[in-house]
Parts: C-alpha cells; structure tokens; sequence
C-alpha cells in the first residue's frame, strides 16, 4: 500500500513545502537586505514581520487582474504558467535526505540544468505577449543573459560530476561524506565560485539585472502583471533561486552531511541552502549594476574559458588519481 | 489499454498538432511557441522510451535554440522594425501533397515489415552507454561532427562580418 501511495503523495508533500519555503525565502531576503542598509525591514505584520509573507499573499490574490487591452491574450495568460512549472520541477529530482525525494534519477543534474533552463521560454511569452515596450526589451535583453551564462553554469556544475563520478544527485552528495567538494584543493574554490556568478546571472540579480532594471525598464518583462499572474511570476523566480541554491548545496557543501543523528540531514541541507542563498543575496546588494557589454564580456571572456579549463583540469586530476590509485 | 499506450497517443496527438499549428499559423511569434512544444513533447517521447539522457539533452539544447528563433522571430516582426510580416504558407497544396506521399512512404514501409513489438531489454545505463560508445567506437564521426559544426559557425561569422 505504501509503495502505491507514496508516488503520489510525495509530489504533493514537496510542492506544498517548497511552496512554503519559497514564501518565506522572500521575508529572509528583505529582512537580510534591511540589515545590510541599516533597516529593519518588515515589521509590523506579526512578531518582527513574520507574517508579512502571508499579508503579501493575500493582497495579491485580492488585487484587481488587470490585462492590457493590446496584449497577445493567449501567450499573456500562459506565460506565468510556463514560467512557474520548470521552476517547480526543478524540484522534482531533488534528494532531501538519502532515499527521501520524488525521484532520484539518473541523469539527475542534467535534468536540473535541462529544465531550469526552459524558464526562458515563459519569461519571452511574457515579455512578447505585454505588448510594451519596455517588456520587449527585457526579454531581449535576457537572451544575451541567459545564453551567456548557461554554458558557465553548465561547465561549473558539471566539476563535481565529474569528481564523483555519476549525474545522479544522491550519488553526488554520498561522494562528499569525506571531503565536500567546496574544500577539494583549489578545483572545489574556484568552482563554487563560478558556480555562484553564473548563478547570480542565470536567475538574473544585481549586478545583473540589466533586464528588470527599474530605473529604466521599470521592471523588465512583468511591467505588465498585476495581482495573481505578478504572485505566480514572483514565485517561479523565487522557486528557481531555491532550487539553485539547493543545487549549489549539494554539489558543493556536502547535501544533508552535517553532525548529529541521521534525521537532522533534511534541516543541515535547509541551512546550506540558504546559507547559498544568503550569498547569492549578498552578492545582490553589494553590487551595481553592470553594463550589458560588460556583462557578456565576463562571461564569454573570462567565465566561459575558465570553466571550461576547470572542468578540463579537474578530469585529469581524476584519472591521475585513479591511475595513481588514490 | 495501458498506460503506455495512452501516454503514447496523447504525446503522437499532441506533437502532430503542434507541428501542424508550426506551420498553419500566421502570428510567427505563435509558430515559435508552438514549436517549442513541439521539442518538448519529442521529449516525452523520448522519456516514454526510457531514453532520459536523450529527453534531458532534447530540452537543453532546445530551450536554447528556440530562444535563439524568438529574437529572429521578434526582429523581422512588426515590434522593432515597424513592418509587418506574418507568415504566409505559399504552396501549401503542393506541401501537402509531399507530406501525404511521405506519410504514405512511412506507414507502408513499417507495415510491410513491422517492428518487434517488444522492446529489447536495456542492459546497464543508457547514459554511459551512450557515453562509451562516443569515445570509443564513434569518436571518429563524433569528432568530425564537431569540426562540421566549427565550419558552420566559421561560415556564419564569414556571412557576418562587416564589409571593408
């Protein structure tokens, strides 16, 4: 019986929590983003503003659905949609301990970085179907961005596959119960650091925000989204942080390792995954905005080539190793 | 009916729709879109056959290129250049005629000779396989692809280059 409902179960268990987690990454973010500008941030809604998400939700299921009457109806309506779903899938692959997860598969970080990346295809459904303006040169913007940097994503994600050997996520993170790949001698460094640039560009924040620029895009492809289809948009690119964050927490700080007993390995990898976060978030605000020749000058100048020597260097590293029988 | 089988049919439905819409519409930004499911549903397909390498590598690559479509799609249309060009099929009997005939090739190529109905049995990992066999047995047509696809990018800068 178990086997036949745990299928399914388990998919709606790990939306409903990401879901919630998603929501409250936002209040973690503006609270860390008071502190670091001498603020204090949401407040008043709860004690210190823990209810401020829930008061967000709310307002914005509330909140009058305005479409603009030029806009391309179908794409317009679908685009949240298309945006949301690959940042929930993300998701679905995912181990949260070891054997707890929808589905382990084989090719796990491949089909991560496969469907992270068809959230570019809702973001261009919304920035075509506006019909504005400044949403079209958003999304126009993005694909310098988002083809840019995915290949440096890519590459710096792929150094801990092959440290251990195999694509599927657990097997990743059981090979870091030595050494996690972050302390591998100079390789694990420099590529988390990659791994935290292109992330920061590939989910499109400060110092690369060029496409959502509010000083001068107003606010890039969802100018034009108000109420729900603005709440689904906010939570597909929250979700998809998340999801890179855990990503980056378990290919680099060692998943759900930590001390203590075993059932504290989903709440170890909770605290590496924001603690990515946090990074990511750090970066954001301490940073500004860069130039779009600067931006695409970075990665295929420097990111693109250092990767790609990374991830050469790193594959002699371990066929020496296995030659030298270490 | 298993589900396999119902699986199979709502993705063969699926796909030739959105293949059909491709061409049939006449908004070009629609007809990208429409491939984009298209891709993603030869993905399915992929994944229906046990193939989650190839159905991975189908969304990677594809989400890529179909953004690539989009920007032309949205340069020659009317938002940027202030023309408007909607996609016309000329010669759409003629078309017709030729993918009916392919069709028709096809089905009876494969009905003459039908397929096993039972799949062989995969041993061990696709995705090694798969990654065995191109650096060992196919490295050679694996390595003179890559060099074809160098000449393609070189002929594409040459086409690119401003006149002097």
């Amino acid at each position: 019986m178990l086997e036949l409902v745990t299928p399914l179960i388990a998919p709606i268990v790990v939306l409903h929590v990401v879901i919630g987690i998603v929501t409250y990454v936002t209040l973690l973010e503006r609270k860390f983003a008071a502190r670091m500008q001498s603020r204090i941030g949401p407040y008043r809604v709860g004690y210190h503003g823990v209810l401020q998400p829930i008061a967000d939700a709310v307002k914005l299921m509330m909140k009058e659905d305005v479409v603009p009457t030029a806009a391309d109806k179908p794409v317009y309506n679908l685009a949240p949609i298309v945006f949301l779903v690959p940042c929930m899938f993300i998701f679905a692959t995912l181990p949260f301990a070891p054997g707890l997860g929808v589905a382990d598969l084989n090719i796990g970080v491949l089909f991560f970085l496969a469907v992270s990346s068809m959230e570019i295809v809702g973001l261009f459904m919304a920035g075509w179907g506006s019909n504005n303006k400044y949403a079209l040169l958003s999304a126009m913007r993005a694909v310098n961005q988002v083809i840019s940097y995915d290949l440096p994503f890519v590459f710096s994600a792929l150094i801990p596959v092959v440290l251990a050997g195999s694509l599927k996520l657990s097997d990743i993170a059981a090979a870091q119960s030595g050494l996690w790949f972050i302390f591998y001698p100079v390789i694990g460094q420099l590529a988390f650091i990659a791994f935290i640039v292109s992330t920061v560009a590939a989910e499109n924040r400060a110092p690369f925000d060029i496409l959502e620029a509010e000083s001068e895009l107003v606010a890039g492809f969802r100018v034009e989204y108000s109420g729900m289809k603005f709440a689904l948009i906010q939570l597909g690119e929250y979700a998809h942080i998340l999801g890179a964050s855990f990503l980056g927490a378990l290919l680099f700080l060692g998943a759900w390792s930590g001390p203590g007993p075993e059932w504290l390995g989903p709440i170890w990898f909770l605290i590496k995954a924001m603690l990515v976060f946090l990074l990511v978030t750090w970066v954001r605000w301490s940073f500004v905005r860069i130039r779009v020749d600067q931006i695409l000058a970075l990665s295929w100048k420097a990111l693109l080539p250092a990767t790609l020597l990374l991830l050469l260097a790193t594959a002699v590293v371990v066929v020496w190793r296995a030659n030298a029988g270490l | 009916m298993t589900g396999e089988v119902l699986a199979f049919w709502v993705l063969a439905i699926l796909l030739v729709g959105s293949a059909l819409m491709v061409v049939l519409t006449k908004n070009l930004f629609h007809a990208v879109l429409w491939l984009a499911l298209a891709l993603t549903g030869t993905a399915g397909v992929f994944l229906l056959l046990e193939a989650e390498f190839l159905a991975a590598v189908q969304l990677l690559l594809y989400a890529g290129g179909i953004v690539t479509i989009v920007v032309f799609a949205i340069v020659v249309t009317e938002k940027l250049v202030g023309e408007r060009l909607s996609q016309v099929s000329r010669r759409i009997t003629g078309g017709a005629v030729v993918s009916a005939a392919l069709v028709w090739l096809i089905v009876s190529s494969i009905m003459e000779r039908p397929l096993a109905i039972t799949r062989a049995p995969m041993s061990g990992d696709l995705t090694q396989i798969i990654g065995e066999t191109v650096l060992t047995r196919f490295a050679l047509p694996f390595e003179l692809l890559a060099v074809l696809m160098l000449a393609g990018l070189m002929s594409a800068i040459y086409f690119a280059r401003p006149e002097d």
